[in-house]
């Protein structure tokens, strides 16, 4: 297995949604339904929190079926008040990401809920909601999406998280199945035909000419930003 | 010692455990209506549940992920999600068979009516499944499914004629009464019963409960690379009994006690006894397989704690679904309706679900992420392209062969 400390950042959504989190004692916390990010003040996307429970997985079903599969589970689950509100584990917790999400600290007692003024909070958003984004770039298809959120992070290190590019391109986003990333990657047919389908899919660093505008739920990238081919 | 033990009750079990309910019907009433002519098919199948449950062994004893966790971190949470709902309609429609399947090998044993059996089947495999430890699970039905080789036996006293059987081997040979829809429909589910999908899932979850490392890949492998296709030849020998007794009389089998009538004819009661422990284990050990691996899939997409080495108070969910699961194929049995029927219907759907589950385990063998250095070699890679394209086709072929056939009836 290849720990996060041997890797030049990481996916989030290749590496670390739906990936299992597993506590200090080896337990089965739940899997990493979302991921939360804050928008900081100097315009830096920074992990805060890895969401936990079917408030968190529901939502990323997309918009109609999503949205339909959360009004049943609210349906079903009326007595608890603070239904629509996922777990919260703190992503300063997070020790490794390899093929599992590793926490520094055991597994009771460790989930709590998401409390409603974070919930309500606009700098804070799920990626959830970033990926599959519309992306408007003259460079760049018309129904380019975003595709993957691109992080630097060294383990042990809390704070050190932060995204630092966006994966667009055509498509819909986890379709790449990280053949993006490995050098050597498995069948060569598989990896041909998904590196065809994504020809025009770009990386792009963070920085003044990336707009996420995540009200209008568009992300604008100017002419001046520079799109890079994706690796292998 | 204690180690080459192992690796023989490991081959021994995957023997017995391999065949199941779809199995054995589908192999006898292909053999009853098109002799040996969809032979090769097995051999196909067999090879292609190798070559899979391999890399999903390798995974689980590599980065303990069990098959439904992989479907989940590669293909998201939509496609994840309609793969679980097919996956999970196909194991319980194999559940329920392998049910009617143990109630109706009881039924040859006590002439009582299955239906009324299959309320005290459901009540023994969910007893088996919330006590029983998972070792002895595997190993004693494993072992006593291994009476099916009264199936091998019974040809060779039946005494066929050994070049004709050879002869019709080839699908040149397919017998002039049935089309080539029929031949085809036959073909895709003799392929979808050897490859269910349940398999991989019970397989690479059952590493992940018994801890595997990566020291445990070669005795992983005996079992697969031995065992499976050692209980393929058990499939044949089946298909082959049905050629020898029913093809040149022009029956076809339509009940359990049909696909055991070759071996009463060449070994008499005994041998019918032995037979009818056999399926008894086969079915029962098959149940108690495809009912874990409803449980293991929802708690794998869903992740919350699951297994029969968690206790139970802790993987609540798990052993909810497992009686809910149970209560519920009991209830679709006492409708009435014919066990073998739903075994015919859960291996086509087995053949239309293939290609969602085994796609994301061929991109996880390949990602040293996962498997460092066990990555998958060039032969795996070049097999798994291979039966990726088969499976694609088999499924897209399913239903329209389905159509056309009338289940195999035109």
């Amino acid at each position: 297995m290849v720990s996060l400390a041997d890797r030049d950042g990481y996916d989030v959504g290749l590496h670390l949604l739906d990936r299992q989190i597993i506590g200090a004692d080896d337990r089965l916390v739940g899997k990493v339904d979302d991921v939360e990010l804050v928008l900081d003040d100097d315009g830096a996307l920074v992990p805060t929190a890895l969401l936990v429970g079917l408030p968190a997985l529901l939502p990323r079903f997309g918009r109609r079926l999503g949205g339909g599969l959360a009004r049943a589970h609210r349906l079903v689950r009326e007595a608890a008040a603070d239904q629509e509100l996922p777990l919260v584990v703190d992503f300063d917790l997070v020790e490794d990401v390899s093929s599992e999400v590793r926490l520094s600290e055991p597994a009771p007692g460790l989930l709590h809920r998401m409390a409603h003024e974070r919930a309500a909070d606009p700098r804070r958003c799920r990626v959830g909601d970033l990926l599959g984004l519309p992306v408007r770039c003259a460079a760049l298809p018309r129904r380019s999406k975003v595709l993957d959120l691109r992080m630097t992070g060294a383990p042990g290190r809390p704070g050190e998280h932060r995204v630092v590019a966006l994966l667009v391109g055509p498509g819909r986003p986890g379709a790449l199945f990280g053949y993006d990333r490995s050098s050597e990657p498995g069948p060569a047919v598989v990896a041909a035909l998904i590196g065809w389908l994504h020809r025009h899919a770009r990386v792009v660093d963070l920085g003044p000419a990336v707009d996420i505008d995540t009200d209008a739920g568009v992300v604008r990238i100017g002419a001046e930003a520079s799109l890079a081919p994706l690796r292998g | 010692m204690k180690r080459y033990f192992a690796v023989l009750l490991g081959i021994l079990t995957a023997i017995g455990g391999f065949v199941d309910i779809g199995d054995l019907v589908t192999n006898a009433q292909v053999g009853a209506r098109l002799g040996t002519s969809l032979v090769w098919v097995v051999v196909v199948g067999v090879v292609g549940i190798c070559v899979f449950a391999e890399m999903s062994g390798r995974i689980a004893a590599v980065s303990h992920r069990a098959t439904f966790d992989l479907v989940r971190e590669r293909l998201g949470p939509r496609m994840g999600f309609l793969n679980l709902v097919g996956s999970m309609l196909v194991t319980l429609l194999t559940f329920i068979a392998e049910i009617g399947g143990v109630a109706l090998a009881l039924q040859l044993v006590s002439s009582v009516h299955h239906l009324l059996i299959v309320p005290f089947v459901a009540v023994a495999v969910w007893i088996v499944l919330w006590r029983a430890r998972f070792s002895s699970i595997e190993n004693v039905l494993g072992l006593m499914g291994l009476a099916l080789i009264a199936f091998a036996v019974a040809l060779w006293q039946l005494g066929p004629d050994w070049g004709e059987l050879a002869t019709g081997l080839s699908p040149a040979e397919k017998p002039d009464a049935e089309s080539w829809a029929t031949y085809a429909f036959f073909g895709v589910a003799l392929f979808g019963a050897a490859m269910t999908p349940y398999e991989v899932f019970f397989f690479s979850s059952g590493g992940v409960e018994e801890r595997w490392t990566e020291k445990d890949i070669g005795v992983m492998r005996a079992n697969v690379f031995i065992g499976f296709p050692l209980g393929g030849i058990l499939s044949v020998a089946i298909a082959a009994c049905a050629a020898t007794v029913f093809l040149p009389a022009g029956v076809t089998v339509e009940t359990l006690g049909q696909v055991g009538l070759p071996v009463a004819i060449g070994l008499g009661k005994i041998g019918l006894a032995v037979v009818v422990l056999g399926f008894f284990a086969a079915t029962f050990g098959a149940a108690c397989e495809t009912g874990l691996s409803t449980g293991y899939s929802l708690a794998q997409y869903f992740g919350f704690p699951w297994g029969k080495y968690v206790r139970p108070r802790e993987a609540a969910g798990f052993h909810i679904i497992l009686l809910v699961v149970t209560v519920t194929a009991a209830g679709v049995l006492l409708t009435g309706v014919d066990p073998i029927m739903v075994t015919e219907i859960s291996v086509v759907f087995s053949a239309i679900a293939l290609p969602l589950t085994y796609f994301p385990i061929l991109v996880v063998a390949n990602d040293p992420d996962y498997l460092g250095e066990h990555v998958n070699g060039r032969v795996a890679n070049t097999l798994g392209v291979v039966y990726l394209v088969v499976i694609a086709v088999a499924a897209l072929a399913a239903i329209p062969l389905m159509i056309v056939t009338s289940m195999g009836q035109g």
